[in-house]
């Protein structure tokens, strides 16, 4: 638990190795949520930031630098360059692609 | 909706926007609202339990790039293999106004193999884009009974299959 002090204009400092570990920037929101065991504070996405600093502290200092590159390079791209990343091997619906098909037709699918 | 499907496929326009906010957190930036949603929704998915699909063509996609970001999405999801029947219902879905690659995700939504569980379909497509939920939605009786004159003719285990719901991302953070 980490203790903060309200200063005369009402504001509290956060320590930086909070500030870190949840990836905050300025300009992030903050939610005060009243509870029945006190005030919560909420950091705004979370859940995002916690799945992102799993990520990142999972990767090792040269993949850090590989996806460091990859991130330069990809936001060095134009949208419509982007865009044409994600519409790669678009799937054909013509009846004579149906060959690479899978066909589970001896297997009884499980309930979903 | 208040109870979760188990099996739920992600849209390529959602795989886009977590890997774009992994790049933007690599590089330093602030990611934005529809990519922080979109990581949100695999998070939350993830921690329900749920089993998460990507199709083919998404994984195939990521695998092209760094895989320091493809193996973040990839280790938690499975890919969906085109099942057979899969064309010939997104064929189907073209004559109901869904553009090619929209007739493609939903049909994987009910054609989709997924090898390793041996599964066919998916229970929810969870896609950022509006419009097809919108038109899906629309058009769901229509579709529906198109659907059950196809499959009907069809053998075992084809002739039992459904069609998914499909939902926005910030459907499944506000609403499940």
């Amino acid at each position: 638990m980490e203790r903060l002090i309200v200063d005369a204009e009402g504001k509290v400092t956060i320590p930086p190795e909070i500030i870190h570990k949840y990836g905050l920037r300025p300009g992030d929101e903050i939610s005060l949520v009243e509870t029945a065991d006190g005030l919560l504070v909420r950091v705004e996405d979370a859940e995002a930031w916690a799945w992102a600093q799993t990520w990142w502290n999972s990767l090792t200092e040269e993949e850090q630098q590989e996806a460091r590159k990859e991130a330069e390079a990809y936001e060095a791209l134009s949208t419509e360059e982007r865009d044409a990343i994600w519409e790669e091997e678009p799937v054909s619906i013509e009846e004579d692609a149906e060959g690479d098909e899978i066909d589970l037709s001896a297997i009884q699918h499980p309930p979903r | 909706m208040t109870s979760q499907p188990s099996s739920i496929l992600l849209d390529k326009g959602v795989i886009r926007r977590i890997y774009e906010f992994q790049v933007r957190v690599a590089k330093g930036l602030s990611p934005t609202p529809s990519q922080i949603e979109a990581v949100k929704v695999l998070v939350r998915l993830q921690h329900a339990r749920n089993q998460l699909h990507i199709t083919q063509q998404s994984a195939n996609i990521l695998q092209r790039r760094q895989p320091q970001y493809a193996k973040a999405i990839l280790s938690g999801t499975g890919a969906l293999q085109k099942g057979r029947y899969l064309r010939r219902w997104a064929r189907r879905l073209r004559e109901y106004a869904f553009s090619r690659e929209d007739a493609v995700i939903l049909a994987y939504g009910s054609f989709g193999v997924d090898l390793k569980a041996q599964s066919i379909g998916v229970g929810v497509i969870v896609t950022a884009d509006l419009k097809l939920v919108t038109n899906f939605n629309a058009r769901s009786a229509e579709v529906k009974e198109r659907f059950d004159q196809m499959t009907l003719n069809l053998p075992t285990p084809y002739r039992s299959l459904s069609l998914p719901e499909v939902v926005t991302s910030a459907t499944v953070l506000t609403d499940w």
